[in-house]
This record gives C-alpha cells, structure tokens and sequence, in this order.
C-alpha cells in the first residue's frame, strides 16, 4: 500500500497537471501472496517458460522462472499446464461511457473529460475482462477534430470507482479527421464539410493555442521578474488543453484512416511540435508504413473489419504485419464491445494474414498497445515488477479456441470462469 | 504471405507427348484470347489433389487421401491406394495440407452491398412496408461485388443471401455459390426460403409524435397475420376461377359464361408457396417471449419453418428442442444482456446439440463473411464439439437448405466445392491454399491481396 502510494505520488509530482481524480490512491485490494505454478509462462518480452511458476506479491509480479518456490501462506494455484498470459490491453475503447462519447456540438472540444461520464459500474466492463482485457484506454469518440481526454481503467469489476483507475496512467487526447467529422458537421452544414475543412480546423485551433500559451508564458516571465502589476490572463479551459497537447502533456490519440491523412496529420504534428502518440484504425498504414516507422508513431488498427465506409474499403487484413515489417509498433484494438471479448482471436490472426509470429501477434494485444497508452514499464509482459494482470487461458489463447480460465488484476483474481453466476470472486449481482 | 511452396502441382502425363498437348494447348487458349473466359469455366480436366487430410463430414477423416475431382463434380474419394488416379488427369500434391468441403453461409449479405456507408451500395432492405415478401434478393444479387472473392478465400462457397431483417416478411432469400460467370449461374436457387423476423426490431413507428400503424408487436402480429388470411383467400380465389374455368363449356365464343380470372396479387402470390409448405419460412426470434409468438403465428399458418438466432433464449432450450426444427443460432458474438452470464450467448450451440438439434452458423454480414468458421471454432470453447462445429457450417446448412445430394460433404457424386487449407479449418491461424468452386480452382486473389501485393514489395 505504502510502497503503491510512493510511486504514485512521484507521478503526481511529474505530472502536475493530472486530474484531481487521478490523484487519488487505488483502493486497497488484498495483498495475499499467490503463487501460480505449472503454467506455460508467456512472458511477451522474453519467450516463453514451460512448465513456469509467477510469484505474486503485494500486487506485483514478484519472480517468474522455473525455480521459483512457494513461501509459506501463499495462495497456490495450480495452472495445469495452461498457457498465461499478460492481461489484455485495449488500446482504443468506449465502453463504460454509456452514450456519452461524442461532445458533438463542436469540432474542438479538448476540455472534454471522459472521467465525467465514465460508468463504471458497466457490464461492458465485465464481459472484457472475461474475455482477459484488464487494461482499456477509454476515449472521447470521432465526431470532433480535436475530442476530449481520455481515462485509462483497469477491469476491476465490482470495485468502486476510482479503484479502477489505472494510477498514475499519462493523460491522452482524442484527436480525428476524415468522413466522422465531415459526417457531423456537414451535415448540419458547418465547417468541416471537407479534409479541407477538417484540417482548417485543427490547424485554427492550434494557432490559437499558441497564442494562449504565449500570453501566459508572458505573464508567467512577469511574475517571475518580480512585476507586481502582472494580470493573469483570463483562463479558458479549451486552450489550456491544447496548451498542454503544444507542450507535450498530453499524447496525441489520432483517429484517421487513410493515408495521405496520417501524413498530413504528421506534418500538422511537426509544424506545432507536438508528437503523435499512435494512429487509430490507420487501415490504410500499410501503405505509408516506412513513414510511420520514421515518426515513431504507433498503430492501434483492426485486424480484418472493413468496407463499412468508403475510408475503409482500402482496409486488408495485412495491414498489421505489412505495417510491423517496416517497423511501426502495431497493437490490435477493439473499438468495440463486441471485439474486446476476444482480442486474442483478433491478434492471432496477424498469424495467419502475413506470418506474424506468436510472440509478435502476442505483442499487439499486451506491450504495444501499453506502449499506446503509455504504461508498458508497468503492465503488457510477464516481468518481475510490474503488476500482476494476468490471464490464464483454457486452450492456446492465439487462436479461435482460447478462452480466458482465470483473470487476475493487481493479483487479485477478479474473474474465474469455473465459478457460478458471474464468475466472480469480488462481485456478486445486487451488490 | 501465401506460401504455396507446400502445395506443388504436377502432372501425371509427363509424355513427350502430354507435354506437347500441353504446349499446344496454351497455344490455342493464347490465339483465341475471345474464347479465353469460356475455355477457363470449362470444368473437362479431371483433377486429383492427393497425400491430403481429407475432412469428409459424412464419414469421418482420411488421412493421406485422395480425391478426384471430374466434370465438376465428387468422382471418387479414399485413402491413397484404394483409389485409381485417373490417367491424364492433373494430379496436385496436397500432403501435409487439410482438405474439406467448401463452407456453407446460413445468412449473409453478399451482393446487396459494397460499402455499409454509402447508401447508393446498398440494396439491403424495402423499408416502405412491414410486409415486402415479393421482394426477391436475385433482382439485386450484383455477382461482381468484391466482398464475394474476399468471402471466397477463407473457404466459403455457397451461402443465403437475405434481405435485412428490419421487415416481418422482407422478402425471399437466395442460395448463391461464391463463383460463376453471372448472377445466373450464381444464384443456385433463386427463392429458397423467406424470414419471418419478430424480434421487437421491425417496430419502426413507435414514437409518439411519428406513431402509425403497426407501432407495437401486437400491431405486427396482427398486420401478419392479415397478410396469410389474404393469401388464404387469394388462393382460393384463384381455385375457384381454375374450376369455373375447367367446368365452363368449351364453346370459346360465349364470352358471358366463361370466367374472368382474379386480379394479380405479387405480394400475396409470393406467400403462397409458404402457406403449402412448399419453402420454408426463416423463423427470426431473440426473446422466449418473441419466440413463442411467431412459433403460434407459424403454427396458426401451417407454415414449415427453422429457427433463426433465439440468442437469448437460454431458459427454453427444452421447448425448442422439442419443436423438432433446426435452428440458425447466433451471431453467437451477440452481446449477452445485463441479467446473463458473459457466455450466455457463446453457449448456445453446444445447448442446442446436447439437445439434440440440428444447427448451422451465419456469419450474418457480409464483409465478415470469411469469419464464419472462427465463429464456429469460438464455440468449441463453449462446449460444442469440434467435428459438430464443422457440421454446422457444411452438412447441415446443405440438409438444412436441400441441397445435401449436391453439397455439405465429399462424397461422390456431390459438387466438387472442395477447400484446401493448411490446418484446422475453425482456427484463426489456419491458411486457405485453394479452392474448388463446380471443380474449378477459383485463383486465390481479390481486390485485398492485390493491395497486399502492391504494397508489400
């Protein structure tokens, strides 16, 4: 507990500009020794241990190996020879916001806080994690340019609800172009109509940040030469936020599908010198890989969904391997409720559709994604340290036939498939 | 990317002479170039795929088998040496790869859309009325549609095409196979069957301010069964002018006492083949409750029926089974409702074969046509067995259909739909080499693998 608050408290101190909500220490959860033992291990980082033993500890992954042995009142479970797995990680979510997810009455709404709306008392929430996810970044949807921020969570179904913050997780922005916001505002016959438009607007809304950024660096200089008579600029939440995206506080979620729009948006990205975190959907990344590669930017993509519209119809289910050849990091996400239940299924299948090979395939559900939402030094591998979310799976889970047995958050075991009801240990419908 | 380097093909003739034809062969084929398409569909040469997993179904796997394929048709079949390859025919070595038939789609939507999006695509659905059962999907199936050989390369030959479900009666569905020149030679059997949706979904007038008859399922059941009584009368309408007509003397110039026939009906003629049992009615339901009403509404009619989805229907499984029906299950990745278990809706199928009856997967879209054996292969984790879930997506769907003499099996004498693949055929990991479509290799290329190609280089 004290050790979970020290840690979290640096991030505090790093970050200064967190949410108050995000401040707040993870509830207590047990801290029980477990032990699980004679498990296929699938570390992700450094292959896999046959017949491997996880010693938990206080939440964290304590020691992973072969000779790892049972202190005296640790909770022992016996995996059977089935495989185990880092907890899944879903990189591009909107689950748990009930139909709260587009603030779609302006294309720039940065101030938009998904905290606000975040329902987590969700069903949704449960379902991913019986299907193994234990990590979702919960994004403002693709109406707007520029969306809200996002929440990083934890599937502890049945805790309260900032237990189920991920504690001290980066803060993230939605950002989108393409026919979504076309769609909206177009419609209403408002700008955007058009990429034209759309990038018009992201670009206004930039410039004005910087002059806000700049009035306040200004007054900031005053303050600190001593100058009494300084006035605060009046404060608007709007710029704040972009502020903070110009000053690298935020990461840049884009959502965006084709490819000479992940160009413009990279080039948008080094004219106001901010970095682009990752590309959602990016179906058509396959074709502008190598400059993806070369920006560092990420993918969160689908594997095999497309044709739904005219910037999908490029989608092939290639993408994924295509785009991790030629070097960019690629996590498999869901944007759905219905494909977070079984991301495995989609990550296995970059397996088939190029040759992707287990531990790459394993990679875009567990470190890549993390990588997104930037917590893979504490969840995403099988390592000693990081937190113990983990997945023990009925059946190779990297195929049609996995399915999660058990799943444990922060050590504690939050879904078990062999219990009745809901299968859960901590939760009880009614309660 | 496709790795073909395991699936060598050979000839059997390796004569002077068999390569000389050969030779000549493609001589002619490059001179006629106009004759080209017709000399491709030609389904002449016998082909043998040999050394194969041979998944057949009906009777069990052979392991290191053979399968001849003449006149596109099933010739033979069995383990290496129990089979003759014929002399001359074109012998392609499949060792190490599994062979099964092609995979049978229960409902799905290809053909009546391109891109979901965009509305000028889509021939989806008549939304002007409850009761369109004259719509048929053959004046729309567009046979060139890209998602077909992108449906294709997963090892999906036939499927129902159907109309969406927002209508009780939205019109006839087609059974299509995944290859051929037109439509026509496509479209197998053109009105095979007809949805009966009751799912709560087909009620569009229900706010206040817009309301109009019917607004409630009440108002469904009765513009239903409204519809059938018409029908009633229609036919008999008709049998009694076909009497009158049949008892009126010959004499063809007294036209006073010759019968005038009955006003042409589309709509009501088009239920007529239902109400005699004919074809059967795609019986839609969710909920216990919309299930049992449109079973009374098909019971009231006489109309032969199987089920379609009944994805939350868990506590009357035993009811269901006793209806001694098949029944379409799924999307079995339909979310669950707030009061059910995750895997409610995930265990549907292995409940509904423990009981005892019959089921077929639909991948019920049409751009995720190629995912129709993953679902199949997710429900094994769910308790339904591995060889039942193959069933449910070949032999039963062609018994299902009527059309097992010709499909579902590799059997002789069946339609050479046959798959070649690298695994496990329900496995997201498994690799489809080639397929068979009437006996002809289907090329392995769609609009996606040639952005592939394009882009991987």
């Amino acid at each position: 507990m004290s050790r979970v608050n020290t840690l979290f408290s640096f991030a505090v101190v790093g970050l200064a500009s967190l949410q108050a909500w995000a401040q707040q220490p993870a509830a207590s959860p047990s801290r029980n020794e477990v032990l699980i033992k004679n498990a296929v291990v699938m570390t992700v980082t450094h292959g896999n241990i046959q017949n491997g033993t996880v010693y938990i500890k206080d939440g964290k992954i304590a020691a992973v190996g072969n000779d790892v042995s049972a202190p005296a009142g640790a909770t022992v479970i016996d995996a059977g020879g089935k495989y185990l797995t880092p907890g899944i990680i879903d990189s591009h979510s909107h689950i748990a916001l009930d139909d709260d997810v587009n603030e779609a009455t302006s294309p720039v709404t940065p101030q938009m806080m998904m905290m606000d709306a975040f329902d987590y008392q969700d069903k949704a929430i449960y379902r991913g994690l019986a299907g193994g996810v234990t990590t979702s970044l919960l994004l403002h949807g693709s109406a707007n340019m520029i969306g809200g921020q996002a929440i990083v969570i934890k599937h502890k179904y049945g805790a309260s609800r900032d237990a189920m913050l991920f504690p001290g997780a980066p803060r993230s922005i939605k950002f989108a172009s393409g026919e979504n916001p076309k769609r909206v505002y177009g419609g209403k016959d408002q700008l955007p109509s058009t990429r034209m438009g759309n990038f018009a607007v992201q670009r206004a809304a930039l410039v004005e940040a910087q002059d806000y950024m700049r009035e306040w660096d200004d007054y900031d200089a005053k303050v600190k030469r001593g100058d009494k008579d300084a006035k605060p600029p009046k404060r608007d939440l709007k710029l704040e936020a972009l502020a903070d995206v110009l000053r690298g506080k935020l990461m840049v979620q884009i959502h965006c599908y084709r490819a000479d729009e992940l160009l413009t948006e990279m080039a948008l990205a080094k004219e106001f010198g901010y970095k682009v975190r990752a590309f959602h959907h990016a179906l058509e990344a396959y074709k502008v890989a190598d400059e993806l590669a070369a920006q560092g930017v990420a993918i969160a993509t689908f594997s095999d969904w497309w044709g739904y519209k005219q910037e999908a119809w490029d989608a092939i289910p290639w993408n994924a391997v295509i785009s991790m050849r030629k070097g960019v990091r690629v996590a498999i996400k869901s944007d759905s409720e219905d494909f977070a239940r079984r991301l495995n299924q989609e990550a296995a299948k970059s397996m088939r559709y190029g040759g992707a090979s287990e531990e790459e395939a394993l990679k875009m559900i567990t470190i890549n994604p993390a990588w997104i939402i930037g917590v893979e030094d504490r969840v995403g591998s099988i390592d000693v340290g990081k937190d113990a979310d983990l997945v023990l799976w009925d059946g190779y889970p990297l195929s049609s036939f996995g399915v999660p047995n058990k799943v444990l958050i922060d050590g504690d075991v939050y879904f078990d498939r062999s219990l009745p009801g809901f299968g859960m240990p901590r939760y009880k419908e009614g309660e | 990317m496709v790795n073909q380097s395991s699936v060598v093909r050979r000839r059997s003739s390796d004569s002077v002479v068999g390569r000389w034809s050969l030779v000549v062969g493609q001589i002619l084929l490059a001179l006629s170039v106009c004759f080209l398409s017709e000399a491709a569909w030609a389904q002449g040469k016998t082909l043998v795929l040999k050394g194969g997993k041979l998944l057949t179904i009906s009777h069990g796997t052979i392991e290191n088998g053979v399968l001849v394929i003449s006149a596109g048709k099933i010739a033979a079949i069995g383990a290496a040496n129990s089979v003759q390859v014929p002399k001359d025919a074109e012998v392609i070595d499949v060792t190490g790869m599994t062979v099964y038939p092609g995979l049978i789609d229960s409902e799905s939507y290809l053909g009546l859309t391109e891109i979901s999006a965009e509305g000028s695509t889509n021939d989806l659905i008549e939304t002007s009325d409850e009761i369109m059962p004259h719509m048929h999907v053959y004046d729309a199936f567009h046979a060139e549609s890209e998602l077909i050989p992108v449906a294709r390369l997963n090892g999906v030959t036939n499927a129902i095409v159907a109309p969406q479900s927002q209508d009780t009666l939205p019109g006839q569905d087609s059974f299509i196979q995944l290859d051929g020149k037109s439509a026509n030679d496509m479209l197998l059997v053109r009105d095979i069957a007809m949805p009966l949706n009751f799912t709560g979904e087909q009620r569009r007038n229900e706010s206040w301010e817009k309301r109009k008859f019917p607004q409630t399922r009440m108002g469904l059941a009765a513009q239903l069964r409204q519809a059938f009584i018409d029908a009633q009368d229609y036919s008999e309408r008709w049998s009694d002018y076909e009497k009158k007509k049949s008892e009126a003397p010959a004499k063809s110039d007294d036209k006073k006492s010759s019968p005038s026939p009955p006003k042409h009906d589309l709509k009501l003629e088009a239920l007529l083949p239902y109400l005699q049992g004919k074809r059967p009615i795609v019986l839609a339901a969710q909920e216990p409750s919309d299930l049992e009403t449109a079973v009374g509404l098909a019971g009231q009619f006489k109309l032969k029926f199987v089920l379609n989805h009944i994805s939350h229907s868990q506590s009357v499984l035993d009811y269901v089974a006793g209806l001694k029906v098949p029944v379409i299950v799924g999307p079995i990745y339909e979310d669950p409702k707030n009061y059910e278990r995750y895997d409610a809706v995930y265990k549907l199928p292995g409940e509904l074969y423990k009981r005892g009856v019959k089921i077929a997967f639909a991948s019920y879209d049409a751009h995720a046509v190629r995912n129709l054996p993953y679902a199949a292969g997710y429900a094994t984790g769910f308790g339904l067995p591995h060889d039942e879930a193959l069933k449910a997506i070949t032999l039963n769907p062609a018994e299902i259909w009527g059309v097992a003499d010709q499909l579902g099996s590799l059997d002789v004498g069946k339609t050479a739909n046959v798959v070649v693949a690298n695994g496990d055929p329900l496995d997201v990991k498994t690799d489809v080499k080639r397929v068979f479509i009437d006996g002809r290799e289907v090329p392995m290329k769609s609009r996606q693998t040639e952005l592939r190609d394009r882009y991987s280089r």
